[in-house]
């Protein structure tokens, strides 16, 4: 293989060239892995946040009635399935709270703590208090950390929670912190209080289960569908419309994948033309000496596809880099719009052999018209050429 | 008698760039194994152009080139790059070599090429530039050696793989007497040696009246031939030189 001998050679003599082809290879390879490292961290962070502050699988009235009324007997029902570990009835609703002259719309769910928690993971995103103090104080309520700060609630004060003509004075024996848009509106009561206050006998609006192993939530979800006039729905069917926001959005960086692709492609396209034209009197030479038109383009390929894994690599470690450095210095953004607090960045393996066979195919592909330009040089005017 | 390596029938090339060039006119030549010819001329009278030819670098607009025996016409471009690198070697004007690759480098290529393994290759470019003195400088790049000292490299690499046919466009053009003296009787020796046939552009009447036979070439026709005869030269029957005071 003469023509590797040459392109090498090329190569080693002008590392000018070589080292401008390469960034701008690597460059685009790097922010192409931290894009779909951070589309990748965005989504696992998205779907464990919703996996996290929902059930897994939420078993709702039959169509006609608003209420499940026998909770305790689909309870045990759903015990019965060796994947559900935790299952709670809870009672959903709105309310206003007034604390003062504020007032703020809240997301009420009235549950008991003792099934709730193992549920909810409740107690785990408490930064004051003790969730369990619900089981015994009838009149308590524990509430979201950024709920508190816009009415200026502070532990122990009393607020009033108001629905239709219905008024009740709880008093704060908790705050929670769960990370997502819902510390602006939630506000965990007992159960009994909140069927108080919504006005209802011993009713539920909806049961949650928790499964050991998420994957398994459509299959428990569909079996109770068929075996009960109940409605249950995974996680999954709840959030469909997050999932395909992520999916629409990936679609979106795939055209910015691609965008940055062709740049990458024309600046090395760019470069391998200049050689072309810098070596026009070497190819003609070539020529004269025997060379075939296919061992010029093979030169001209070589030359442009030896660099590609350096380029992968150089771009990795760059992505690598990068990914410490955006975890090393937390990236705050807003959870109204994001759902999730901060940016994470997940380098997945995936994303490093994207990474290579970007850099391999950009090389390729932006290597073909000039390598086939300079086999279709003509030789008598190539070694005249200056 | 050794046969004809080169036969041209009716060559001509006319270049249409523009204005309509007629390089070459109806050249009908043929050239035997072995035999070591110059062809002289103005500038612009076509020499080159038909060096191109018999070189297959270039292809006619019309007429007929005969290398062995085959039919260069109705070869294919792979083919003929084939012929190139097996039955012919060339020495450009300016050496022509490759600048980043050393004396020996260069002189491999050809045998690369060829299909040679880099071991084969290294020997066999070793043992050239040798028999071109050069031995000691093998690993030197061009811009680290004379300009006679390229011109021998170039050599070197054009007798690579033993091509039947050497073909040199003004190959001492660039060097002093003493040079490209020494440059012609390298040539002169593998001409007896191994009956290799050179042909060669020339504006030194003195190396083309070295040589075994002299072809000239006005506007792209051959006006002229002259052969030797003992210590002197015949001149063919028809030598028409009329058009520039007689002068070869």
């Amino acid at each position: 293989m003469f023509e590797l001998a040459v392109a090498r050679k090329h190569i080693s003599s002008d590392p000018r060239m070589v080292l401008f082809a390469l960034l701008s290879v690597s460059l685009s390879i790097g922010v192409i892995v931290i894009m779909m490292g951070m589309m990748e961290g965005y989504r696992g962070d998205i779907i464990k946040s919703t996996v996290e502050n929902n059930p897994h699988l939420t078993v709702e009235p039959k169509e006609d009635e608003d209420y499940i009324s026998l909770y305790r007997t689909l309870s045990g029902r759903l015990y019965s399935y060796p994947q559900v570990e935790a299952v709670s009835p809870r009672l959903l609703g709105k309310a206003g709270a007034k604390y003062k002259d504020k007032v703020r719309g809240v997301s009420i769910i009235g549950a008991d703590p003792l099934s709730e928690d193992p549920l909810m993971r409740v107690q785990q995103d408490m930064t004051w208090g003790n969730y369990y103090d619900l089981v015994y104080k009838r009149r308590g309520a524990v509430v979201g950390t950024k709920l508190a700060e816009e009415l200026k609630l502070r532990p122990g004060d009393q607020f009033s929670l108001v629905r239709q003509n219905q008024s009740m004075k709880v008093k704060v024996v908790g705050l929670i912190q769960t990370g997502t848009g819902s510390d602006q509106t939630l506000v965990y009561l007992p159960l009994k209080t909140a069927q108080e206050l919504m006005n209802r006998s011993d009713v539920v609006s909806e049961i949650g289960a928790r499964l050991s192993d998420i994957n398994s939530a459509p299959a428990v979800a569909k079996d109770i569908n068929s075996r009960t006039r109940y409605q249950a729905q995974s996680w999954e069917d709840q959030n469909r419309d997050i999932l395909q926001v992520l999916d629409t959005q990936k679609t979106v960086m795939i055209l910015f994948y691609f965008l940055i692709f062709i740049i990458a492609g024309l600046g090395v396209a760019n470069t391998m033309i200049m050689t072309v034209t810098r070596r026009t009197r070497e190819i003609g030479i070539l020529m004269a000496m025997g060379a075939r038109r296919l061992s010029i383009v093979k030169i001209f390929l070589a030359e442009s596809i030896i660099l590609a894994p350096p380029a992968a690599v150089l771009g990795c470690c760059l992505a690598y880099v990068t990914a410490k450095l955006i975890e090393a210095y937390p990236l705050e953004v807003s959870s109204d719009i994001y759902i999730v607090s901060r940016m994470t960045v997940l380098l997945t393996r995936e994303s490093f052999i994207y990474a290579v066979l970007f850099s391999l195919s950009i090389n390729f592909l932006a290597g073909l018209y000039p390598a086939y330009r300079a086999s279709r040089l003509d030789p008598v005017e190539a070694i005249a050429s200056e | 008698m050794s046969e004809d390596i080169i036969i041209l029938k009716e060559l001509t090339k006319i270049y249409k760039d523009g204005v309509e060039v007629k390089a070459l006119d109806r050249v009908t030549l043929s050239i035997k194994a072995g035999e070591f010819v110059a062809i002289v001329g103005p500038s612009g009278s076509g020499k080159s152009t038909l060096l191109n030819m018999i070189g297959l670098l270039d292809t006619p607009t019309s007429g007929q080139i005969f290398l062995k025996g085959i039919d260069v016409s109705k070869t294919s471009a792979s083919q003929r790059a084939h012929l190139r690198n097996k039955e012919l070697g060339f020495v450009f004007q300016y050496h022509h070599l490759i600048p980043e690759f050393s004396a020996l480098e260069n002189v491999m290529i050809p045998l690369l090429i060829a299909g040679k393994s880099k071991q084969e290759a290294r020997e066999r470019a070793t043992q050239l530039l040798d028999s071109v003195d050069l031995g000691d400088r093998l690993n030197n790049r061009p811009n680290q050696l004379s300009g006679g000292q390229n011109q021998r490299v170039a050599v070197a690499r054009a007798l690579a793989n033993n091509p039947s046919i050497v073909i040199g466009d003004e190959l001492t053009g660039n060097l002093d007497t003493k040079t490209s003296n020494l440059i012609y009787e390298l040539l002169r020796e593998l001409n007896r040696k191994i009956n290799q046939t050179f042909i060669l552009v020339t504006h030194d009447m003195g190396l083309a009246e070295r040589t075994d036979r002299i072809l000239r070439i006005v506007d792209g026709r051959l006006v002229c031939e002259l052969r030797r005869e003992g210590d002197g030269f015949v001149t063919s029957e028809v030598c028409d030189l009329g058009e520039d005071g007689g002068k070869i």
